[in-house]
């Protein structure tokens, strides 16, 4: 709600993924060089294969008022700022799925010739959709294997939950509707009370209780092994991708 | 440890050519091989033997415990209520208090917790609080978390010599001199839990301050969160509080035969455990002597 929506202009080749800017009340083009006359600030949100065909067919309208933001994954800043004019304030933002319903977790880094104004505007429009934060852009992949994908190891946590719920006996929607609420509700405390995670858990944890009883079982199966190998697998892969 | 002199101590034991019987002589401490003696020139009766051996103990010396003595037992899986029902017979109102320490009281940090039975008071346990405190951390719980604070600190510090045998191993391997990589590993963990108890901060908290991103620390932490390090430890202290319950129930019931237990135990004794009486008087002051606490589990 921070920009009204016929100050953005969409453009794609197809109206394909158009018909939902429109719905929205943006206003749509087929051509990406009007979008760079009509705008200072530009998102790149096009697969990574795809971007430097594109960043060949804007160049020649691009100029040091505009601000040029690449969403690819794996597109380094370097790469970006050299298909691009020289001193052209470039940034690299990573966000993740929930952004869709604002609770997104993103992170973003500057290029060379983008300054102090450029982070904050950039971090205050997109605060809307969640948490936003500046990094150097060596933590860009780390935070993929952690905040992209991690998403999918909630949902897989979340799917195991309810199993469980429904091995002991409860209907499925009605445990998945509440593993999904104690996920929400666990990450809400975490978040607004600050605490570190293990006190939180400690005070979950009556001693001889159910709480501690079912963590044993977590430990046996080295589930915090599991998910540092998860977060790590990711996030090479996140490299090795960027380099090809 | 300072808290009572060593000549108001009395120890007792049947024989004569054990170690800690000419340690405790060197200590100044007074000496018998009479259990009644050491009875009747104490007020607080610390029972050192092994758990098979309290049933005899207490027959031995039952008859001359007055009220004023309060019998202070440290015997694995021995419950209060057992040891109160022994010297019933003897005594209407035998005050008992148990208790669970472990081996650093030895160098003065010893973890202890103790439970008061019926007819002890508030101030007798206060008494024992205060000369184990000399020796390290010591607190009163309610008799039925003692089977846990066996699994916890009671077997503990066996937990901890094997961890700490193999971080010099690690030591060793990577290069360092077995002597060094022991003295530094101690010092380590030495170091780290003092730490935790001088901190207000949780232990996640203080292991995260150590571990920079992408470093060293959090390498070697992946290692052990992969090896099922934390269920290890929580693995063995549920075995160790079971295997204590487990004992305790075996004793209960009695399974084996007194008389049995009497022959080949009552050899035993003579070769293994002394047993010590502590003396003190009236009230307690504190003292330059050292006092010793020596304990066999």
């Amino acid at each position: 709600g921070k920009v009204p929506a016929n100050s953005i202009l969409a453009s794609a080749p197809s109206d394909k993924n158009l018909d939902a800017w429109r719905e929205l009340g943006c206003r749509t083009t087929h051509c990406n060089l009007e979008v760079l006359q009509e705008s200072t600030l530009v998102f790149l949100a096009t697969k990574p294969h795809i971007l430097p065909g594109v960043l060949q067919e804007i160049r020649p309208a691009v100029g040091p008022h505009h601000v040029v933001v690449s969403l690819a994954a794996g597109v380094t800043l370097q790469t970006l700022q050299r298909l691009l004019p020289a001193g052209t304030k470039v940034l690299r933002l990573m966000p993740n799925l929930p952004c869709v319903v604002q609770a997104g977790a993103m992170v973003f880094a500057r290029g060379s010739s983008a300054g102090d104004g450029e982070a904050t505007l950039l971090k205050s429009l997109l605060s809307s959709c969640g948490l936003c934060e500046e990094v150097p852009e060596s933590y860009i992949n780390i935070h993929t294997g952690l905040s992209g994908s991690g998403v999918a190891y909630v949902y897989l946590f979340a799917e195991a939950l309810a199993e469980g719920a429904v091995k002991m006996g409860m209907p499925g929607g009605l445990a998945s509707r509440i593993a999904a609420q104690t996920l929400l509700g666990a990450a809400k405390m975490m978040l607004e009370t600050g605490e570190h995670p293990a006190k939180l858990r400690g005070d979950v944890c009556t001693p001889g209780g159910t709480t501690i009883h079912a963590l044993h079982q977590l430990e046996k199966g080295a589930l915090r092994a599991t998910v540092m190998n998860a977060v790590e697998a990711a996030t090479n892969r996140a490299c090795d991708m960027a380099k090809d | 440890a300072g808290v009572l002199a060593a000549h108001k101590i009395t120890a007792s034991s049947p024989d004569t050519d054990l170690p800690t019987v000419s340690g405790l002589r060197k200590m100044g401490v007074n000496f018998t091989v009479s259990n009644k003696d050491t009875v009747k020139s104490s007020d607080v009766l610390f029972l050192a033997v092994k758990p098979p051996i309290i049933p005899f103990i207490l027959e031995e010396v039952g008859p001359d415990i007055e009220a004023r003595h309060i019998v202070v037992s440290c015997a694995a899986g021995v419950t209060i209520s057992s040891i109160e029902k022994k010297l019933s017979t003897f005594c209407p109102t035998p005050k008992v208090i148990r208790c669970m320490t472990n081996t650093p009281v030895i160098v003065r940090e010893g973890a202890t917790v103790y439970a008061t039975g019926t007819h002890a008071d508030v101030e007798d346990g206060k008494l024992l609080e205060q000369l184990m405190a000399s020796v390290g951390f010591c607190t009163e719980v309610e008799e039925d978390l003692i089977d846990a604070v066996t699994g916890l600190s009671g077997s503990g510090p066996a937990y901890a010599f094997t961890a700490l045998d193999a971080l010099a191993d690690g030591g060793v391997k990577m290069g360092l001199p077995r002597r060094l990589a022991v003295r530094l590993g101690a010092q380590a963990l030495l170091g780290a839990a003092k730490m935790l108890l001088e901190s207000e901060q949780h232990p996640g908290q203080l292991k995260d301050n150590v571990c920079s991103p992408g470093g060293a620390t959090i390498h070697a932490l992946h290692f052990l969160e992969s090896g099922g390090f934390r269920s290890l430890l929580i693995n063995a202290v549920e075995a160790s509080c079971i295997r204590t319950r487990e004992l305790q129930h075996l004793a209960d019931q009695e399974k084996i035969s007194p008389a049995a237990i009497k022959k080949t135990l009552l050899d035993k004794v003579k070769l293994e455990s002394p047993s010590l009486s502590v003396a003190s008087a009236g009230k307690v002051s504190l003292f330059n002597n050292k006092s010793p606490s020596s304990k066999k589990n």
